[in-house]
């Protein structure tokens, strides 16, 4: 189980907000503190994760991409199984049993991709809660379907239009509200990121991922994996798929960041490898930030708005720089190959962030013996993503059907608007 | 210098370094100090500024834009100290561009450059606490902040590294909105005098003549930063100090 030390891995972490977020952030340490060592509470998180969500997800063999690759056994933790499509809803109904303590009526939440917003909306319909949702303007854009079905849930979307108008300012301004709404409101922090608990907290709650995978692997391998791969954006499917695994050595754990267009400034999320990201202090904790010589925090690019982000968990930053962590990254390239390949090959539609992890453990797959076995955490499924796999493999048929449904949609609009008048 | 309890209120205001020029820092400064402003702001520009409203995240990124930084800072601040030499500046920051600068070296700069105190909203007091010998030897003011849900324990522990003044957040929330002066306030401020003697500065939400009048006689500095730079914006920074002196005259504070 990863532990932080007054909040602190290493050097990373820590609480570094406006004073009077303070209060809320004490309060929510106290109360996890005493449920997170309480079996009846675990075992509530997981019956509700098992009654609402589907929990245990499988794990899925890939026979024929693995003999077609001819390296390790390839195994898939389906999380894209989940309800919601995502392991964000694990950290989500794990909070929503801390809000129903604290008895707060009104939750926030941050989001990138939306599937976090999504699980949030959903689980605010679930227990009749008022939710506002923070999504950077440019992620609507490029997430709408899950913009869509979060207002269709009864969840308030703001768009975010400062700065780079994607997840770091959606994080920004949920902070914002939270300063004038802390004493009634819970904000339900998507990723093991922000300050102490947070990281922890989120951590703990995604850790029935590998406890999962463990048991998994013991009955269908017969033994623990040789190698556990995720995708890195702010960490919390990553540390949801390692945490178990911190202290078998023999387990190697590989996080894979966005390396989008090329290494250069501001088109890649990549945090953990050399000469990316310093460490610094903003939003609240203290990791390696994409920033400049003065402290601003960068530009990020990733052809997955989930991976579109300057910081990483400080967990994350502290296993790279301890070694227990190997950092890997993929581009917006090998992204999309690693995608196709897997829908053509397994029949499975995985999202881009969760492809991210395919990428780079097909890479290593392939330098393995076919006696070891390699876990790649499916964080999403990728029906979100129509929008931009269209894009990434452009066709007329597509982009004419659009232009179709877009004129009949307006024609229901107008007449609707005329029944009105 | 920063007043002492019970000096009759006076108003701080404010400049974010590089907008809208770093030129134009300078003039507006002058403005500023002409138009009865002694204690002035200079705000460092950051890209994620999370405890403040729209007018100043708009600022810190134009002002980014223009060159706006930790050195453009103090080199400003070593200029106008020079020129106003009754005026007190304040190094208002978030934490990463000093953390990045080196703090103690920062704090050194700082001193040098002729700033009196700081205000670094995402800094808690435990942060301060180990530097706290080497900015009473340098006389560089840690202005820290309480807020209304603040535990009376935990303002005494801010009072204990305070230096200057306190600085009194009126309410929840960022920046840049309004703030209702009733008796709720009365006794918040009341409480925190009850663990200082240092003077208190009451920021967000100070936006008119009315409000400095409301605040008259229950302390000694109003911050009054946003609906300054709302001018600034709209009407440039000759404008804005004239208006701040018909401001500081309706508030019979001239």
């Amino acid at each position: 189980m990863i532990r932080s030390e007054n909040g602190y891995f290493g050097e990373f972490g820590g609480r570094y907000v406006p004073e009077i977020l303070l209060p809320a952030l004490t309060e929510l340490e106290t109360m996890f503190h005493e449920l997170r060592d309480d079996p009846t509470f675990w075992q509530e998180y997981v019956d509700l994760c098992q009654e609402f969500s589907g929990r245990p997800t499988p794990l899925t063999p890939l026979h024929r991409l693995s003999k077609q690759l001819g390296g390790a056994q390839i195994w898939l933790k389906r999380e894209d199984l989940n309800h919601s499509g995502a392991h964000k809803i694990n950290n989500v109904l794990g909070q929503g049993l801390l809000v129903k303590r604290m008895g707060k009526k009104r939750i926030i939440a941050e989001t990138g991709a939306g599937q976090h917003g999504l699980a949030t909306a959903i689980m605010a319909a679930r227990m009749g809660l008022q939710a506002t949702i923070y999504m950077g303007a440019d992620d609507i854009e490029r997430q709408y379907s899950n913009v869509f079905w979060m207002r269709q849930l009864g969840s308030e979307v703001v768009g975010v239009t400062t700065g780079a108008r994607t997840l770091k300012e959606a994080l920004d301004e949920a902070l914002r509200d939270w300063a004038a709404s802390v004493e009634t409101t819970h904000y339900v922090l998507g990723t093991a990121c922000g300050p102490a608990p947070f990281p922890e907290l989120v951590t703990y709650f995604q850790s029935v991922i590998s406890q999962e995978i463990r048991e998994q692997a013991m009955k269908q391998m017969g033994r623990l994996p040789d190698e556990v791969v995720a995708c890195v954006g702010g960490g919390s499917n990553a540390l949801g798929a390692f945490s178990a695994f911190i202290d078998d050595k023999d387990v190697a754990l590989v996080g894979v960041e966005a390396g989008g267009l090329s290494h250069k400034k501001g088109e890649h999320s990549i945090r953990m490898l050399p000469d990316t990201a310093e460490p610094g202090i903003a939003q609240g904790y203290k990791t390696l930030f994409l920033q400049d010589e003065d402290g601003q925090l960068g530009d990020t690019h990733s052809i997955a708005a989930g991976l579109d982000y300057v910081g990483v968990s400080p967990i994350l930053a502290h296993l790279s720089q301890t070694g227990r962590v190997t950092p890997e990254s993929a581009t917006d390239v090998e992204v999309t190959e690693a995608f196709s390949l897997l829908m053509k090959t397994e029949g499975i539609i995985p999202a881009l962030e969760s492809s991210h992890g395919l990428a780079g453990g097909f890479k290593r797959a392939k330098s393995m013996r076919p006696d070891q076995h390699i876990v790649i955490n499916l964080s999403g499924r990728g029906d979100k993503d129509i929008f931009n796999i269209a894009r990434a493999f452009p066709q007329q048929e597509w982009s004419e059907f659009l232009m179709r449904e877009a004129a009949r949609c307006q024609q229901l609009v107008n007449d609707a608007a005329k029944e009105n008048n | 210098m920063f007043p002492k309890q019970n000096d009759k209120l006076q108003v701080m205001s404010h400049a974010v370094v590089g907008f809208p020029t770093l030129d134009e820092n300078e003039k507006a400064i002058a403005g500023l100090v002409n138009s009865g402003v002694n204690l002035i702001e200079l705000q460092v520009p950051f890209s994620d500024p999370v405890a403040d409203g729209h007018t100043l995240v708009n600022a810190c990124y134009d002002a980014l834009k223009t060159g706006g930084s930790v050195r453009a800072t103090l080199e400003l601040c070593a200029n106008v100290s020079k020129q106003h030499p009754d005026a007190s500046f304040i190094l208002m920051s978030y934490l990463n561009p000093l953390y990045r600068y080196g703090l103690e070296k920062l704090f050194r700069d700082a001193a040098a450059a002729g700033f009196k105190g700081m205000i670094i909203p995402d800094m808690p007091v435990e942060q301060f606490e180990p530097h706290m010998a080497l900015l009473d030897e340098l006389g560089l003011a840690p202005i820290l902040m309480v807020t209304p849900n603040t535990p009376d324990e935990r303002v005494a522990r801010i009072a204990r590294s305070a230096r200057g003044m306190v600085y009194v957040v009126s309410r929840m929330g960022v920046t840049g909105k309004q703030t209702q002066w009733g008796d709720e306030f009365r006794a918040y401020v009341d409480r925190i005098r009850k663990h200082t003697d240092l003077p208190l500065a009451i920021g967000f939400g100070v936006r008119s003549a009315d409000d400095l009048k409301a605040l008259t006689g229950t302390a000694e500095v109003a911050a009054f930063c946003s609906k300054y730079i709302e001018w600034q914006r709209e009407d440039g920074s000759d404008v804005a100090a004239q208006k701040m002196r018909a401001l500081i005259t309706d508030a019979e504070l001239a």
